[in-house]
């Protein structure tokens, strides 16, 4: 009997024991360190901009590989870092491989930003759907309409390259994928439209004028935007309208020292409808976020700033871009655009044409840097350079801090202009005046009776090696002459990038 | 060191004192094949007194005239001998074969070595003991077929072990470790000289109760203890040495990197090599190349010293049993940096019995360990370096600190010198770690009914400080402000389990039924901050945050940090009849909250034996002593998958607006929501010895599939890569080890041994549009085929090189790529095999060209020993994987760096000069550059892994008081044999890019035993 009851206790124990681990089991329903989406506060409307500024951490951080990529076909720039990744020259000559991990990466670089950017605009519906103010409802439809002008500029940077793209307008991609895909005319539409959505939520302000976000989309960005997209569709009535309401409002003007725009001196400047912002805070170190622009920089120089860091020579104005600048006597945009080494000034005076050159063309830049022979290249990109003596005091990378400009007022301008050339009707002056304006400020000679052919050199001169905003000129204008040169044979077949190997893997495409 | 050992032995000798009794010496040995049975125990029945054999099966002990000496060894029939006043008394034990009683840990309890149905490997602590390694688990490659280990030359570095090809692509391939009961993912803490015995479990019904932790196999590692009854024994194991690299790379000299450059047709290339000229002068031999000839290899190894000693002792009084031992081990790297590895243990194990029923025990270990991680980076920028390159530049005059060569500034994109990064970075890391343990045991009902509870926490700190030197060679050479890492990371890892036994015995038929439950905690968390501009760089007692710049914290403050919680409940049958007909049946049911989808799993396993022999036609047969038929099944889930979300998810950003920080949030449009991949694995196995046991042979065969296998799948337009279950994957194989053991006579003994095991992994399900899924990196393609294994190199197929022009016109495929692709094909380019004849060469010529994992392979192991020498030789190796030469491949990325001298000297320069390797200048064309067999080379190799000679001074033989002494000398892996153009050709998954050159290591040992 004593032994039974030894054992009820001992089993009483050891029943104890089991209740203390099965009552362990609800922690498993517990998940440490994560943030779920519903777990947000979305009554509290002052965490309302987080999603947004998201959105704008998203299309900020661009690769390295973008605006080269964007920008290298053109006939004002050339591949550079010979010897180094060939496949990129290669589609500089307009040879195109589809499994290049360039492609792919860029492909993914917007495609992932468009979807943290619609993710965040629903986002912020969310916090709409719980606000109860009138200015906490205002705000959340200004924050979703700065959503739509981002995606609008990521949609329209893919279809200028690959064409016909999926358009994804919400962050259920199955159902978007199920659209299929649109063709280049409608995802500019598309476009269109979603700035027109946008417009009556925006700031009528310039982007430096804001409070908030200072240096984020307004209404005027969403309207330089509509402008591109529409001149994508040659729309050119479309295109002279908005562009003159942009004119019209005169907000904008153009910054009057061309080579400084491109410094830290013109960031967020009276002429910047949209940039790309970065910072090293004026710090010494720690954390710094930069672009990062030394592709376009010099592999070799002589900085005044000593221990400055140089570049990696991938990107090289071409000599047709130099040689059209000297034939229009620009002095002004041509060394504010280009950085020379000695290598490269024979190699313009080895023509007899250029025989002698102006004494402003020199391998020291206005701030004093010296640009030496390197092999990879001739020259040097001068918009994305940030002279040596304008970096933070204990910072050495190429152009640390600096801003990426995307859209500028010069451009609104001659978009315009070429609009009126075209045959549209514009109410913001002339063509000749939007021309000479963008001339005036770089002291070159005022133009009477300007035509299509006047604008598009004037844009040459003007955004060489801004974004391929020369090289989709020209396909879009069928001027495949202007791109086939140095050697170079441009036909129809070569306007869009094939679409990656991955993608085609991946996704419900066809070549 | 001299002194050391000395003032050991003088603690040693003051202790031993006994009187009055005779003393009796002798050997103990096996009947079966004459060797010495080290490790047997000797006591005197009735009294504490007691002794252990040696390594050579020698004891001594003291005795009264009448009283009983037991000798016993697991396995063997025990001996009882009355003392009559001899003074030597060799024993011979008898194999206990009859019995078997041999027993076998077990998860969660012990089984009779007999009564086995899964397959189990063994290993004894003196083929251990040989490898000098800071890793125990070094030690078993090659021993054990179907486990390949794959070593690792960092200092303290741990190899990769796989047991059985890989059952996942997601969750890893390390095994779960348990010592003596404890469960860790790691054993990097424990000394080789402390293991008394490793087991292997193979297949899934052997491992089945351990649940998910144990999916990729499980090693059971016994540590040594005392006995009860045993008189203390002390030893000191110690032993030093040097590793030197072997099978160095040799790269393109001077003469041969010129000759490329200019062959290049690259104006880029010649032009560096005139920049080099002008810089550094003119060879006098050849004028046309620079006066260096750096070899980079060379430079950055060096000669490393490494070396352990342990202490211990062991024994055990009437109720209690106890093993208290220290050990320090120091490696230095091979790599010319700081690097090393130093690592200090003291570790106790005691077992007290409070009564007959009820019985305590604890075990401790601290592991306090200094490591200094290499810049692995070295590695590859000694490849890419050229050589006409000098390590110092004294032209360079602008360098305010170590005037280091650059090569930027001969032209060159990288700065290439390997040394700026050696110099003036260094990464230590404090590894602390104390893991303890409790148990508690209790027999509810005398020897049939046992509970026990375990508690163990495993409490380790990861102190990392990652130092960056300021230094200045060059404005691409440089770092302007210093920097310091710290971070601290904690993990702890609490397991509480209780079981409850049962078994009992009824006329023909034993019984044992375990049922229990385990419940784990287990938490981790990381704390980590950088700062800048640290006053007092230059003194290592600056190196802390307090000295950086407070302003620099700024966003480079991390935490991050996780709990994990799971819970198993299990229970298992063990069944024999007559013990002949065996049953083991198991299931466990785990909980899991890192998978919100399915939190509970369950998963059976059952295994039948049949001992052969023990049937009345097979007993008392002489040629076959022993045979039994295995044969398992069980299903396992992995848990090796990392936590799902199970929701979406926010992280943090930051965006720059108006030059500063404001923080933003994002918002993951995909999630994770994973099941667990099952594995489901069949055994059958044979298990016999032969010729009185002379012979031993296991032979296995497995089918292990893994079902829901997890794959990252790159979710369209979203840039998101989410793991999801999506395939199935087979991996199935024959192993077989044998062993002969035999005595000649007196002074000579033998024994031989070897081990081989098939592999055949195949992925046999993709649930994708395609019927493939990609992995690797796209400029490396690795794709996931059904019929082929997993991560397969995938490719063109290398035909030949073009010899002349009117080849390359008579070729389509050229032909159709100068028009269609712009790209003109010459002499020098590889020809790619047009697999699907279309006339064109595209993505669907692609092959695969190979798997990293190798299909079969093997290992050996002879031991001799005569009078008191002996001599062990193990070696191993394998065949029918594949290494992709990244090195060589990394041309797509740069193309201007140094090449091996293989490729230098068979590159195509002429017709008739190669039909394999491309030309200088095809080097740096992307047809050439493309994922093809080119660079992806044969993997196998065989190594001669150890030899070690040892010589014995049995106790007492040169004096009264004298211990017995062993002393050996051991070369671990000094031959090894293979054709890949690499250090190595052990590269845990196939790609090698910067791997840590693997030494070879001679050491001189001594081991001492009182």
């Amino acid at each position: 009997m004593k032994n039974i009851n030894q054992i009820i206790k001992q089993l009483t124990l050891m029943l104890a024991i089991c209740t203390v681990v099965f009552s362990c089991t609800d922690k498993l329903e517990e998940n440490d360190g994560q943030l779920a989406a519903d777990d947000l506060d979305f009554t509290n409307s002052d965490d309302m901009i987080l999603p947004l500024i998201g959105s704008y951490s998203a299309v900020y951080s661009r690769g390295w590989e973008d605006p080269l990529l964007i920008g290298v076909r053109g006939d004002d720039v050339n591949a550079g870092g010979l010897g180094d990744q060939p496949q990129f020259a290669d589609t500089d000559l307009f040879i195109y491989d589809n499994g290049f991990w360039m492609y792919n990466q860029i492909w993914e670089n917007f495609y992932g930003d468009i979807v943290k950017i619609v993710s965040s605009r629903e986002t912020i519906q969310l916090y709409k759907d719980f606000a109860i103010d009138d200015a906490d409802l205002d705000k959340a439809d200004k924050y979703m309409a700065e959503c739509k002008v981002l995606s609008g500029f990521t949609h329209f940077q893919m279809s200028r390259l690959w064409g016909d793209i999926f358009i994804i307008g919400s962050s259920d991609i199955t159902a978007e994928l199920d659209n299929g895909v649109k063709t280049k005319a409608e995802v500019m539409q598309y476009i269109s439209d979603l700035m027109d959505e946008a417009i009556p939520f925006l700031p009528d302000a310039r982007p430096n004028e804001r409070q908030d976000v200072s240096g984020g989309v307004t209404k005027y960005t969403a309207l330089a935007i509509k402008a591109l997209a529409q001149l994508e569709l040659e729309d050119y009535q479309a295109v002279a309208d908005v562009t003159g309401e942009i004119i019209n409002s005169n907000k904008f003007n153009l910054y009057p020292n061309f080579y400084d725009l491109f410094k830290k001196e013109g960031e967020l400047s009276n002429e910047s409808l949209f940039e790309l912002q970065f910072s090293d805070y004026g710090t010494e170190s720690g954390a710094e976020n930069s672009h990062e622009y030394g592709p376009f920089g010099p592999s070799n120089w002589t900085p005044v700033v000593t221990g400055a860091s140089e570049g990696w020579g991938f990107y090289e104005p071409s000599l047709k871009f130099i040689k059209f600048m000297l034939d229009r006597g620009e002095m002004t945009r041509l060394i504010t655009s280009v950085n020379f080494t000695p290598r490269g000034i024979d190699e313009i005076t080895s023509d007899p044409a250029y025989a002698t050159l102006p004494s402003f063309i020199s391998n020291v830049t206005p701030d004093g840097d010296i640009f030496n022979d390197y092999s990879r290249a001739m020259f040097a990109s001068g918009k994305h350079y940030l002279p040596s003596i304008d970096l933070t005091p204990g910072r050495t990378r190429y152009g640390s801090g600096k801003n990426l400009l995307v859209i500028r007022y010069s451009e609104i301008l001659l978009m315009y202009a070429e609009a009126l050339t075209q045959g549209a009707n514009g109410s913001a002056g002339s063509a000749d005046q939007a021309v000479n304006e963008v001339r005036a400020r770089v002291g070159m000679p005022s133009l009477t009776g300007v035509t299509t052919d006047d604008v598009m050199d004037e844009k040459f001169a003007e955004l060489g090696m801004e974004w391929g905003v020369r090289y989709f000129d020209m396909i879009r204008l069928n001027k495949f002459e202007e791109l086939s040169y140095e050697g170079r044979i441009f036909t129809a077949e070569d306007k869009l990038l094939p679409y990656p190997q991955a993608q085609l893997d991946l996704l419900p495409l066809n070549q | 060191m001299k002194t050391k050992i000395s003032l050991l032995l003088m603690l040693f000798f003051s202790i031993c004192s006994f009187a009055q009794q005779v003393e009796i010496n002798g050997i103990v040995t096996s009947e079966s094949d004459g060797m010495p049975l080290p490790g047997a125990s000797v006591i005197i029945k009735g009294s504490n007194r007691g002794a252990t054999t040696d390594f050579d099966g020698k004891y001594t002990i003291m005795a009264e005239v009448g009283e009983q000496i037991e000798f016993s060894y697991v396995g063997f029939v025990p001996q009882l001998i009355t003392v009559g006043g001899e003074k030597q008394l060799n024993i011979i034990l008898k194999d206990d074969v009859a019995s078997l009683n041999e027993v076998v840990v077990v998860g969660y309890g012990t089984q009779k070595k007999a009564d086995l149905t899964g397959s189990i490997a063994t290993v004894k602590s003196e083929d251990i003991a040989r490898t000098p390694s800071s890793n125990v688990m070094q030690s078993i490659q090659g021993k054990v077929a179907g486990v390949q280990v794959v070593s690792s030359g960092t200092p303290g570095g741990s190899p990769s072990v796989r047991i059985r090809g890989v059952n996942s692509y997601k969750g890893g391939d390390s095994p779960l470790y348990v010592v003596d009961g404890m469960f860790y993912d790691t054993i990097e803490f424990l000394d080789s000289n402390q293991i008394e015995t490793i087991s292997v479990l193979k297949d899934a019904s052997s491992i089945s109760i351990f649940g998910q932790a144990g999916v990729n196999g499980v090693i059971i590692i016994e540590t040594k203890n005392g006995r009860i009854e045993q008189k203390p024994v002390f030893t000191y194991n110690g032993y030093s040495g040097y590793q030197n690299a072997q099978n160095v790379v040799k790269m393109a000299n001077a003469e041969q990197f010129v000759t490329m450059a200019y062959e290049s047709n690259s104006q880029p290339d010649i032009d560096f090599v005139n920049n080099a000229i002008q810089r550094f002068g003119r060879s006098r031999v050849n004028p046309n190349i620079p006066n260096v000839n750096t070899d980079w290899y060379k430079e950055i190894l060096r000669v490393a010293p490494i070396s352990s000693h342990a202490i211990g002792v062991t024994g055990g009084t009437e109720r209690t049993t106890y093993s208290v031992n220290a050990n320090y081990f120091s490696q230095e790297g091979i790599l010319d940096m700081k690097n090393e590895y130093e690592r200090f243990n003291i570790q106790s194990n005691i077992e007290i019995k409070l009564s007959d029923r009820f019985k305590i025990g604890t075990n401790a270990i601290f592991s306090n360990a200094t490591q200094y991680n290499p810049e692995n980076g070295a590695w590859f920028q000694a490849y890419s370096a050229v050589p006409i390159l000098p390590i110092y530049d004294n032209t360079n005059t602008e360098a305010t600190t170590t005037p280091y060569s650059d090569a930027t500034l001969l032209g060159y994109r990288g700065t290439q010198n390997p040394f700026p990064t050696m110099e003036y970075n260094n990464n230590q890391l404090k590894i602390r770690k104390v893991l303890t343990s409790m148990f508690l045991e209790y027999e509810l009902v005398p020897e049939k009914l046992k509970f026990k509870t375990s508690y163990s926490h495993d409490y380790s700190t990861i102190s990392e400080r990652n130092v960056r030197l300021p230094y200045f060679i060059s404005s691409q050479s440089q770092r302007a402000q210093s920097s310091i890492r710290r971070a601290e990371l904690n993990y702890s890892k609490q397991i509480w389990d209780n079981t409850l036994t049962y078994n009992d015995t009824f006329g023909d038929h034993s019984l044992t039924l375990l049922a229990g439950s385990s419940y784990r905690d287990y938490q981790d968390n990381s704390f980590e901050a950088t700062g800048n501009e640290i006053q007092g760089i230059d003194l290592e007692s600056s190196w802390y945050l307090d000295f950086a710049n407070p302003t620099t914290f700024n966003e480079q403050v991390k935490e991050s940090g996780d709990r994990e919680y799971s819970i198993a409940f299990f229970s298992r049958l063990e069944y024999s009849f007559k013990d002949r007909y065996l049953l083991n049946a198991t299931i466990r049911r785990e909980g899991d909250g890192r998978f919100p989808r399915e939190i509970w799993v369950t998963t059976p396993a059952v295994g039948l034996g049949w001992v052969v022999s023990e049937e009345n036609f097979m007993k008392d047969n002489n040629t076959i002593n022993f045979l039994k038929l295995r044969a398992g099944w069980g299903q396992l889930a992995n848990g090796f998958l990392g936590g799902s979300a199970g929701t979406r998810t926010v992280s943090t950003t930051t965006a720059d607006i108006g030059d500063t920080q404001m923080n933003g949030i994002l918002t993951t449009n995909t999630f994770q929501n994973l099941k667990r991949e099952i594995l489901e694995e069949t055994n059958f196995g044979i298990s016999s010895r032969f010729f009185n046991d002379k012979l031993s042979l296991e032979i296995d065969y497995y089918i292990r599939d893994t079902k829901d296998l997890v794959l990252p799948k790159d979710i369209p337009i979203t840039a998101e890569v989410v793991d999801t279950n999506i395939g199935e994957m087979r991996n199935q194989g024959l192993e077989i080890a044998a062993n002969w053991n035999q005595s000649i006579n007196d002074d000579w003994s033998f024994s031989v041994g070897g081990n081989i095991a098939t592999l055949k992994n195949e992925i046999t399900r993709i649930d994708s549009e395609q019927g493939y899924f990609d992995t690797g990196e796209a400029e490396f393609r690795q794709r996931l085929i059904v019929g082929e294994p997993v991560n397969a190199f995938y490719g063109w197929e290398v035909a030949g090189v073009y010899q002349n022009e009117d080849q390359v016109a008579a070729d389509p495929t050229a032909q159709n790529e100068a028009s269609a692709n712009n790209n003109q094909l010459i002499p020098g380019d590889l020809i790619y095999k047009d697999q699907n004849n279309d006339g064109k060469i595209d993505a669907e010529d692609r092959v695969v060209l190979g798997s990293y994992l190798p299909t079969f392979s093997y290992g050996g192991n002879l031991n001799v020993s005569y009078k008191n020498f002996d001599l062990s030789v193990a070696v191993s190796g394998q065949t029918g994987n594949k290494i992709l030469n990244r090195k060589r491949g990394e041309v797509i990325f740069t193309n201007d760096t140094n090449i091996d001298a293989d490729f230098a000297t068979n590159r195509w320069h002429g017709e008739g000069t190669s039909n394999s390797y491309p030309s200088s200048e095809g080097r740096r064309k992307a047809w050439n550059q493309k994922m093809s067999s080119f660079f992806v080379e044969d993997g196998a190799y065989f190594r001669v892994q150890n030899i070690q000679l040892a010589y014995t001074i049995p106790a007492k033989s040169l004096g009264e008081n004298m211990p017995e002494i062993r002393f050996t000398c051991t070369a671990e892996r000094p031959i090894t044999v293979f054709s890949y153009n690499g250090f190595n050709p052990e590269v845990s998954d196939g790609i090698d890019r910067e791997t840590y050159a693997v030494p070879a290591v001679y050491t001189f040992g001594v081991n001492i035993k009182i």
